[in-house]
């Protein structure tokens, strides 16, 4: 393999993995901005999709409906607990929401426990992406093209719905200035279920699309939100684009610095962290914090 | 008149209750018939919880067999006592020691890691307790932290490598790369392995390890192909391993190089499906071995279960084989005793015939190669490949490493 096919390969493989991230990321940004709490269950709707999603394809086998069916699950899941709990918590300090949060992981993983078990569990490749394609003879899945895809049209999608849609509107309006938009007649705590909902939804979308690399398993809330963190530093705490931009970078910094320094695999993305905090404190788009 | 009354009923419910209570040891004619508790720290939750799983269902299985034919030392039922550990050491120390001290546990079994097993054995002379290994694979639980209440029936480690290693001498591939997980246990075996081959006169061509947690491992398996290996080895486990596995198949990894492994089980089957179709490594207990004692086992578990034990269930099942035969042998759970009873005890195990050596405490057995292939059903299944003699596979008193 030459260098240019090294390169275009390991290009898409970061695009794929950058489009798992931004899935991850975008919805804990969104919420951030609009509600100011750092949801800590945001790995655990990641997870919960992949469960869903797995439960979704042996039923119904389609990929499709278990795409459909975990992020709408996830979504009003989210928006209840936003209902019921925290709706009720917007009065107390910070340190309230991520006690909540918390026990809410607590609260899912051990119904995910109870409904699934302990043993991680297969999810295959929907048979349509399941074949590869040769890019300079080397073989290269065509599902991590379908990632990428999918990343570019969400991404799309997200923006103009923020965009060209009332309820976008309201949203971008809110996390500017809340009072404002509450005076000007606006049920401010609608917009708050709909946006949580909504980041829940996206973080199992992409439990969904994760779990036929890695399996549905117990261990992907942990390892999630660590990442989901990292993007939303990154990219600055409520910024949209942001989080697009901090997905892609991360993914480029993981894939070519496991490449050409596997030693530093782990350190890679948060010297990236690092860097970025020391030149821009607020993060890349975010406002200064 | 009330108050008379009072006391004669009072009075005449503890008269009955005690005839009541008395009433199981008189009809069974026992007068000891205490029952012989069995402490189980065990992880069923955290990262081997899906291991730990395992080992407590053949501990339960062993038990209900065991009392349904009346028990040990002439009656006396088996009581399993469980607490589940997360997987943490202290949590397993702390579980351990109360059911020591509240319940007078003085045998152990079914600690899942092997880290948990290394901060348990310190205490086990404090306890006069003994503790059977149902999976522990460390070396050095017995090497240079062998106490003398601790036995292990179960294979290690090392000799789960070596079967791989022997494996390797009959095997037409030449040069060798390596992936491993980037803390203790995939580096020693990576560098066991990495001897292993250079005895064998093969090439190594160098390793590369992913941090824990890692999730995408398309530039490791990219690192892996341009390798020019023809055959690479997986010192992976959990998600990280299932993940691995996956994405090797969706980049055709298996269709390039053989892949191995040092354990290939049930449980990592089922993650992955058809990814591991191809898989050679080692099994601690393959179902499927021909002798009589392990049917008879397989015949049972399926008639209990509806499905075939798996690897760990057998491997700990065989702990609980060897724990009986040591009681049956001792004549007593005394400590002493049942530690004398141990040493060099020979039975007929679902491995065919196992000795537990009395100079390091290791269960000596056979090791088998397998390979993960389509069974009947079109499900992937491990099929013994190569089997070895335990004089092969079994590392020389408190040793981990082979000088052949």
């Amino acid at each position: 393999m030459d260098l240019l096919g090294f390169l275009v390969t390991q290009c898409l493989n970061a695009f794929s993995q950058a489009a798992l991230l931004f899935f991850l990321g975008v919805g804990l940004t969104l919420i951030f901005g609009i509600m100011r709490i750092v949801n800590f269950a945001h790995g655990t709707f990641y997870m919960l999709g992949a469960f869903i999603g797995f439960t979704t394809g042996r039923i119904t086998g389609s990929f499709w409906m278990a795409l459909i069916v975990a992020p709408v699950v996830a979504g009003a899941i989210g928006a209840a607990f936003e209902l019921g709990l925290l709706r009720r918590l917007y009065k107390r300090d910070a340190s309230a929401f991520l006690m909540v949060t918390f026990g809410l992981t607590l609260v899912l993983e051990e119904l995910i426990r109870l409904t699934w078990g302990v043993q991680p569990l297969e999810v295959p490749v929907p048979d349509l992406f399941s074949g590869i394609v040769f890019l300079f003879d080397e073989p290269f899945p065509i599902y991590r093209l379908f990632l990428a895809g999918a990343g570019v049209v969400v991404a799309i999608a997200i923006w103009q719905f923020l965009e060209r849609t009332r309820l976008g509107l309201l949203i971008r309006a809110t996390s500017q200035n809340a009072e404002m938009v509450h005076a000007l007649g606006v049920d401010v705590n609608m917009v708050r279920s709909a946006i949580f909902g909504i980041g829940c939804g996206l973080a199992a979308l992409g439990g969904v699309l994760a779990a036929p690399l890695v399996t549905a398993s117990l261990g992907m809330a942990a390892n999630a939100i660590i990442d989901a963190f990292v993007i939303v530093i990154i990219g600055g705490m409520g910024s949209f684009l942001g989080s697009l931009i901090a997905a892609v970078l991360v993914a480029f910094v993981q894939v070519f610095g496991n490449y050409y320094f596997p030693d530093f695999a782990l350190a890679a993305m948060y010297m990236l962290m690092l860097l970025v905090l020391v030149i821009r404190p607020g993060g890349l788009l975010g406002k200064e914090a | 008149m009330l108050k008379r009354a009072g006391g004669i009923t009072r009075r005449t419910v503890l008269q009955s209750a005690s005839v009541v209570l008395a009433a199981p040891a008189a009809v069974r004619g026992v007068v000891a018939a205490d029952p012989i508790k069995i402490g189980m720290p065990c992880a069923v939750t955290g990262a081997a919880g899906s291991v730990g799983t395992q080992m407590r269902r053949a501990c339960e299985f062993w038990a209900k067999q065991v009392n349904t034919k009346g028990g040990l030392l002439g009656g006396r039922q088996i009581q399993l006592l469980f607490e589940d550990t997360g997987g943490n050491p202290a949590t397993c120390v702390r579980k351990a020691q109360e059911m020591v001290e509240r319940d007078g546990v003085r045998i152990l079994t079914a600690i899942v890691a092997s880290n948990e097993a290394l901060a348990t054995v310190p205490k086990l002379a404090e306890w006069d307790a003994i503790f059977v290994s149902g999976d522990n694979g460390d070396g050095r639980l017995t090497g240079e932290s062998l106490v003398p209440n601790f036995f292990r029936p179960n294979v290690s480690g090392p000799m789960g490598t070596r079967v791989v290693a022997l494996w390797l001498r009959d095997s037409p591939l030449k040069a060798f790369y390596g992936i491993g997980m980037d803390y203790a246990w995939g580096h020693n075996s990576m560098d066991v392995f990495e001897q292993e081959v250079k005895k064998s006169g093969r090439t190594f061509l160098g390793a590369v390890y992913s941090p824990i947690g890692t999730k995408d491992f398309s530039t490791y398996i990219t690192k892996i192909r341009q390798s020019g290996a023809d055959g690479v080895y997986l010192v992976l486990s959990g998600d990280d391993y299932n993940a691995f596995l996956t994405q090797a198949k969706q980049y055709r990894l298996g269709d390039k190089m053989q892949m191995l492994t040092e354990i290939a089980d049930e449980l990592v089957l089922q993650a992955t499906g058809d990814a591991s179709l191809g898989l050679i490594g080692s099994s601690r207990y393959p179902n499927s071995l021909d002798n009589p004692k392990s049917k008879e086992f397989v015949a049972a578990w399926k008639a209990e279960y509806g499905k075939e034990p798996w690897m760990f269930e057998g491997d700990q099942y065989q702990s609980c084989m060897v724990l009986q035969a040591g009681i049956e042998k001792a004549g007593s759970v005394e400590t002493a005793k049942l530690r004398a009873a141990l040493e060099g005890l020979q039975i007929d195990s679902i491995k065919g015939p196992i000795t537990i050596r009395a100079c390091d405490h290791q269960g000596e057995q056979p090791g088998f190669a397998v390979k993960v292939e389509k069974g009947p059903d079109g499900k992937p299944r491990p099929n013994v490949i190569a089997s070895y003699p335990a004089s092969k596979v079994t590392p020389a008193c408190k040793q981990m490493t082979y000088t052949d």
